[in-house]
């Protein structure tokens, strides 16, 4: 079979193949694993609710029309609250990092008695004792159960994805309508302290912060004795309405240490020391006019842990925490009715005591309702009822008995109260629903919108009438209060019921994978894997009758190990400790793969130099890949952490800054001094090889002239200054751009070209060299040395494969596949060379910025995308023609042209099938692990970037075929 | 006869006074100063080095090749290539990755002290510097001598071990042998044992096929 003009499609065929089947295989794994949530940008404000049908049935109350004039005033809102009548003054929330639920409940509520039960006593205490205030939750988190997320979702009511679309992309801090935004908007002043978690999302929310680093985990007490030193002197001071106290110590207890460690139970003994004292000092404040007549105590977890301190995932000890809610004023006695009997035992002192359930989601409504706050806008969450109750203002009737309505018994009155907060906020959720399924970019399922929809309607639709009843009868028996009672009971009901459905269905869209699509995606990029056997099988069956003579035992080593190499590196996904440790791996596989190259040259009795030179090279790698590791800072290149490493200097040494300008510049001279030796040992197509070579030496003086004017090693220019630091770089990108003009023009005008090896090679060259100049400037100074050890890396490998080919010649396949495993392994050690590691803090953003000062989505995003994957997908893909080139130009035989794009295709294939491997693996792996604790830490990011990466190679393979054919 | 013929006893106890001299290693660090791999990977690595050379060095002379050299020949040359392979052991630990710095020296080369131990000198006491012999080991084409088992096959294992026992260093189990070159070494030696006793059961095979290594 030859290959003329028209058999060239039947060789890129297969590539556009590949292609679809992966963007399928991604795009349906995509839709079941990635959750996506859309952030709006709305508010709730307190002239808002005039909008809403809740206000309606009061005609004559003094409640409404004041709260407008209130606030369209803009007066600070004291008394009569905004949305809700406040029914607390001040509020203090405690919050105990990963508080599991069997910290806080008595251990009479667990089959076993652990060794860390029963540790936090005085809660049971006052539970027990004090029932008519104090109660104990069962809280539900959901998951993801990091505290960023948690803290996230605990403010905002709503659902943090792995995905929240919006304006925060990079910083943490929250854009959503949060509890935080209306305490402050409202007057309310908050005092913060304890993890400093709390001051990223939330950068200038408080009055008053003391806060204290969260990121060592091995410090159990720096945080916690902070927060103990300003807790209780702020409880006597009068300057706070709100707050909050965030502990860390039992979450990093038990990160190293376990649950079940002497540490963990010493620190959960001194927090029930402080939580005594605190209460002990809200008690003797607590009488009437006192600072603490109406305030409000919550000790809470944001999420659970396991046994052995983890958490992040969705298992039922990781979401399960607690609440402790208490209020220093007692409600009356009716309140039994409403708190829920259901989950009672005896306690340790044989009293009865119950715990109610609580989500986690209904966290920010319930305490906007308590503080009178307008509910946050895209909180999906519903007033509690039982901690509604345990505050005791809720309990009083809200005068409606001055226009003619009757005394209303406690009971009713306070589920009249919770009927309004109910009514506001379901009408508050619907309107977010509304907004969000026409603005957000994937919204909710259109059947479930319906439902929801009528359901809010007949809710609604019965409000009225139930509000008008209370008021008609004048003077009442029991029986019409009975009646009374049982509709405002089916009004709630009706109000639950929607709230609950829609709190649903939001976490079937936000926290649910849809295994169906996951499922899909990963047949597809089966699919694809047999294809791509298949296609390299048939390749190989069309290249027999060129390389006659199998040698059975070479193959099959070959094979073996370059199957090994791939599914040990495939199969390291499956932990998270092998994902960070990514690059590490790559480098220890490269490593050994040379090394049995190096043993199979040493037997055959031959200086193993390449050999040798790529080991070193290696080592190099592996020092850049461990520096970058340690690096926290994005600024300083690798390469500059790996000088300090060495030689212990800090930035001012003298010597230091020589050596970061100087030796940039230098390499680029070794490549720009490599390029030309190669295009003079070419003959063919003068005129083209004169452009490339001048269009390259002038990016790569541009690029040197770049890094000076950046160092400000010349201040007195600053016209040179301003040409260096943006001209020159848009001047290298125009001319890389330049440069692939001709390039692929002529490949496509020029038809009559011989197809010849070394026209093959100029256009490589031509292609490399093109990119290599963007790539560079945009990698900074580290780019030169490592396309610089890309270059010679790829070089010392292609050399050192030519001896095995001489020695027995491979029947199946042309090329020797580990010869293109190393090639891939390199081009992945690389990546994590440059400062890359597969997480989003680990995009090189300054890269986008390198010659535009000013942000462009499609610019700077291009731009990165460049920094991002140059130097591990468009080198080593574009430059793979160079592994046939060398191969067969050195092995003695006289090969066809033919051949050697049979070859050429047979590689992009083995490529592509190596990545399309890992990648499936990856898949395989995240979707085995989706309930792990690191599924959006780690395991989700490596799946974007792995994706991404797939979808490059294929994109990059098909462009290159067309351009090489 | 027997240019590379050993009989099996002789494999065996061979094999066995290997095990044992490490075993009195751990056994004497542990007695005597209460140290483990764990606790002081350097200082029981070097009591291991201390109990181990003397026998590997004395037993694997008394089998060398060429029966022609003196005893002493080889032992002299085995002492010369323990640092020779300790070097090469130690590049190639480097360029897969061990730990480079000051807190690292000493155990990197008590720890490829100990690879050599495992791998280069036997080879050296057993073939000195005979070409043809290192040519046939190195490319590992059929055994044809028992010999050869002897040396290679606890080599191999030695460095397949040590290989494999790289691979729990990353993992988050923070635990103390997680640290170079504790779980490397515990690989190397597990390896080695294993490629003792395929090495004892092919000397006892090739005794009873002897035409085998016509072929």
């Amino acid at each position: 079979m030859a290959v003329a003009g028209g058999t060239k499609w039947s060789m890129i065929r297969p590539f556009l193949v590949l292609f679809l089947l992966h963007t399928l295989a991604i795009y349906f794994f995509t839709r079941g694993f990635l959750l996506t949530r859309t952030e709006l940008d709305s508010f709730s404000h307190c002239s808002d609710l005039a909008q809403s049908p809740c206000s309606l049935p009061f005609p004559n109350s003094p409640s409404d029309a004041p709260v407008k004039s209130n606030f369209t005033a803009g007066e600070r809102p004291k008394d009569r609250g905004c949305w809700t009548t406040p029914s607390v003054d001040r509020l203090v929330i405690i919050v105990l990092d990963a508080l599991r639920f069997d910290f806080v409940a008595p251990s009479t509520f667990f089959k076993d008695k652990k060794p860390w039960m029963d540790k936090l006593r005085v809660l049971q205490k006052l539970a027990s004792e004090e029932g008519l205030s104090a109660r104990i939750f069962k809280a539900i988190a959901d998951p993801p159960t990091t505290s960023l997320q948690r803290l996230k979702g605990l403010t905002t009511g709503g659902l943090p994805t792995f995905i929240d679309v919006g304006n925060s992309f990079g910083a943490p801090a929250i854009v959503e309508d949060n509890l935080m935004h209306q305490l402050v908007k409202n007057g309310k002043r908050v005092l913060m302290m304890g993890d400093d978690t709390w001051m990223q999302l939330f950068p200038d929310h408080f009055n008053i912060s003391y806060p204290y680093p969260s990121f060592d985990v091995k410090d159990l007490d720096t945080v916690d004795n902070g927060v103990i030193e300003h807790l209780i002197p702020s409880l006597y001071k009068e300057d706070w309405d709100v707050l909050i106290a965030h502990f860390l110590g039992v979450d990093h207890a038990g990160h190293i240490f376990g649950v079940e460690s002497e540490q963990m139970i010493n620190k959960l003994e001194q927090y029930n020391r402080i939580l005594e004292e605190v209460v002990n000092v809200l008690k003797n404040q607590s009488g009437a006019g006192s600072l603490h007549e109406n305030t409000f105590l919550i000790v809470m977890g944001d999420h659970g842990q396991t046994t052995n301190g983890d958490h992040g995932g969705g298992t039922a000890e990781e979401v399960e925490t607690s609440v402790f809610a208490m209020s220093l004023k007692s409600s009356p006695t009716s309140i039994s009715s409403v708190l829920d009997s259901d989950f009672c035992h005896p306690d340790l002192y044989g009293k009865r005591l119950c715990i109610g359930i609580f989500e986690q989601l209904d966290f920010a409504v319930t305490i906007s309702a308590l503080l009178g706050l307008p509910f946050p806008f895209g909180s999906i969450g519903h007033v509690d009822a039982e901690l509604y109750a345990l505050s005791a203002r809720t309990w009083e009737s809200e005068g409606t008995n001055t226009d003619g309505c009757e005394v209303l018994s406690d009971l009713a009155a306070w589920k009249q109260n919770y009927l309004k907060a109910l009514c506001i906020n379901s009408w508050q959720v619907q309107r977010y629903i509304d907004l969000y399924s026409t603005t957000s970019v994937i919204g909710l399922p259109l059947e479930d919108l319906y439902h929801v929809a009528q359901l809010y309607s007949e809710a609604q639709s019965s409000w009225s009438d139930t509000m008008n009843i209370s008021c008609l009868h004048g003077d009442m028996g029991n029986n019409i209060l009975d009646s009374l009672d049982s509709s405002f009971q089916q009004q709630i009901d009706a109000y639950s019921n929607y709230l609950r459905s829609v709190s649903k269905l939001a976490r079937s869209a936000w926290t649910e994978f849809d295994l169906s699509f996951m499922g899909v995606g990963f047949i597809f990029m089966l699919i694809s894997l047999g294809f791509h056997l298949v296609s390299i099988r048939r390749l190989s069956m069309l290249c027999q009758p060129y390389y006659g003579g199998m040698d059975v035992f070479g193959i099959r080593f070959s094979l073996v190990s370059a199957f090994l190499l791939v599914a040990i590196r495939a199969a390291s996904f499956l932990s998270n400790s092998y994902i960070l440790a990514e690059g590490r791996v790559a480098s220890f596989l490269l490593s050994t793969a040379g090394i049995l190259r190096l043993w199979c040259s040493i037997s055959n009795w031959k200086f193993p130099t390449y050999e040798l030179l790529l080991l070193f090279l290696n080592t190099i790698i592996r020092h850049g890949i461990v520096a970058g590791m340690l690096k926290e800072t994005s600024g300083s290149t690798s390469l500059f952490t790996f000088y300090k490493f060495i030689f212990h200097t800090d930035e001012k040494d003298p010597m230091l800054i020589v050596l970061t300008y100087s030796l940039p510049i230098i390499s680029l001279s070794i490549l720009a001094i490599m390029i030309s030796r190669f295009l003079s040992a070419t003959s063919s197509r003068m005129c083209y090889r004169y452009i490339l070579f001048i269009g390259t030496i002038c990016s790569y003086v541009l690029i040197s002239l770049h890094w000076v004017s950046e160092g400000g090693l010349m201040p007195s220019f600053t016209f040179l200054q301003y040409i260096g630091k943006n001209l020159a770089p848009r001047l290298v990108y125009a001319i890389g751009f330049g440069l692939l003009v001709p390039s692929v023009l002529s490949q496509f005008l020029v038809n009559g070209m011989k197809k010849s090896t070394e026209n093959l090679s100029i256009s490589a060259l031509g292609l490399v060299s093109s990119w290599s100049s963007t790539i560079i400037i945009l990698l900074g100074k580290q780019g030169p040395f490592a396309v610089l050890i890309f270059v010679s890396g790829a070089w010392c490998i292609v050399r050192s494969s030519r001896l095995e080919s001489k020695r027995r010649d491979l029947g199946v396949l042309i090329i020797d596949p580990t010869t293109v495993i190393q090639w891939s392994l390199l081009a992945v050690c690389l990546f994590f060379y440059t400062g890359h590691w597969c997480a989003f803090d680990g995009l090189r953003y300054g890269a986008a910025f390198i010659g535009f000062d000013h942000f462009n989505i499609i610019r700077q995003g291009f731009l990165l995308a460049i920094d991002t994957f140059g130097v591990s997908h468009i080198l080593p893909i574009l430059g793979i023609p160079f592994i046939v080139i060398l191969k067969l130009q050195n092995s003695n035989k006289r090969v066809s042209v033919d051949n050697i794009f049979l070859s050429l295709t047979q590689v992009f294939l083995i490529y592509g099938l190596i990545t399309s491997t890992t990648t499936t693996l990856t898949i395989v792996c995240v979707a085995i692990q989706r309930r792990h604790l690191m599924v959006w830490g780690l395991f989700a990011p490596k799946y974007v970037f792995d994706a991404i990466g797939l979808l490059l190679t294929d994109v990059l393979i098909l462009m290159a075929s067309l351009y090489y054919y | 006869m027997d240019n590379g013929e050993i009989a099996v006893s002789k494999a065996l106890a061979l094999h066995l006074l290997c095990t044992l001299g490490l075993a009195a290693g751990f056994f004497a660090a542990g007695i005597a100063y209460n140290l483990s791999l764990v606790t002081d990977p350097a200082q029981t690595l070097s009591f291991l080095l201390v109990f181990e050379t003397p026998i590997v060095v004395a037993s694997y002379s008394f089998v060398r090749r060429d029966h022609d050299r003196p005893y002493w020949e080889a032992v002299s040359m085995a002492l010369f290539g323990l640092p020779v392979g300790a070097l090469l052991n130690a590049l190639g630990a480097i360029v897969l990755g061990a730990p480079v710095g000051p807190k690292y020296w000493i155990s990197t080369i008590y720890w490829s002290c100990l690879m050599s131990l495992f791998t280069f000198v036997p080879a050296v006491c057993v073939f000195g510097w005979s070409r043809m012999d290192w040519q046939r080991i190195i490319a590992n084409s059929k055994p044809k001598q028992a010999t050869d088992c002897l040396v290679s096959l606890p080599a191999q294992g030695a460095i397949v071990g040590a290989w494999l026992g790289a691979w729990p260093m990353p993992l988050d189990w923070e635990m103390p042998w997680q640290e170079w070159p504790i779980c490397v070494t515990y690989g190397a030696i597990a390896g080695y044992i294993v490629g003792m006793i395929l090495s004892t059961v092919f000397v006892h095979v090739m005794k009873n096929h002897p035409h085998v290594k016509d072929d």
